[in-house]
């Protein structure tokens, strides 16, 4: 059977650390090595941090809840709020291959969370505002 | 998270402990501005004690680059980069454009 653990926050970005701490700790039980936990606690860091700043408007009587499970060999992370639906295809993909004094300033949290994940995907869901499923392949563990 | 401002002859050197996230980047964004609105655009950042660097954090830090690096009066310097956090800063393509030296010495000795 599959094990879910979940842990549910108001939207409050101090509680950013809860999170990471917990995400970190179901990675680690999981026998990700430290670079690919980091990795995944960025990526969740990144996700929270929208539904708080973007879904929620940064007020922080919302909840944001990070749900835990391995499936098919993947350690599964979804991120769900009841904040206002939120459309990753309106975000622009940062250039980051420009001289720094020609970035502009958004997107590099999705852009991030792309490339440390081996998959994000979005959903609007009717029971909640956002869900996002960010998978990491478990068999890789030699690998960054 | 903790962040200790030293005024050196040549530079600021910042030393940075613990998290930041977005709740902590305003911080660190607070931290650089004091430097800069004192006049001083030559910037040393500490890493050794950075446990966590997410996005906020470092728009924080190409805008403190940015600004220090205008009219050429200065620039942000790295030292002492924990690897997973280089690694980070390399996928966002701020690393090689920021220096990076492996000591605190060296890095303020480049100024």
């Amino acid at each position: 059977m599959m094990e879910q653990h979940a842990l549910c926050v108001k939207s409050n970005l101090v509680n950013l650390a809860l999170i990471s701490e917990f995400v970190g700790e179901q990675a680690k039980q999981l026998g990700l090595n430290e670079h690919q936990v980091f990795d995944i606690q960025m990526a969740v860091d990144e996700a929270c941090t929208n539904s708080m700043e973007h879904a929620y408007d940064g007020q922080d009587t919302g909840e944001v809840t990070v749900c835990c499970y391995s499936e098919n060999g993947d350690l599964v992370i979804k991120v769900t709020d009841f904040g206002k639906p939120f459309d990753p295809s309106q975000v622009p993909e940062p250039d980051v291959s420009l001289p720094l004094e020609q970035r502009s300033i958004g997107g590099l949290g999705l852009y991030l969370m792309r490339r440390l994940m081996d998959s994000v995907e979005f959903s609007k869901q009717a029971s909640c505002g956002n869900e996002v499923t960010m998978r990491k392949h478990l068999n890789l563990a030699e690998q960054h | 998270m903790e962040i200790s401002t030293v005024n050196l002859k040549h530079c600021d050197l910042i030393a940075l402990s613990g998290r930041f996230d977005s709740a902590t980047a305003p911080d660190l964004e607070r931290a650089l501005r004091a430097s800069m609105d004192a006049g001083t655009y030559r910037i040393v950042l500490d890493m050794t004690q950075v446990e966590f660097f997410g996005s906020a954090a470092i728009r924080s830090l190409v805008q403190a680059y940015k600004e220090c690096r205008r009219f050429n009066r200065g620039d942000v310097r790295l030292a002492c980069l924990p690897e997973h956090i280089h690694n980070v800063l390399q996928i966002a393509g701020i690393l090689p454009l920021i220096q990076v030296f492996d000591t605190t010495v060296t890095a303020v000795g480049s100024f």
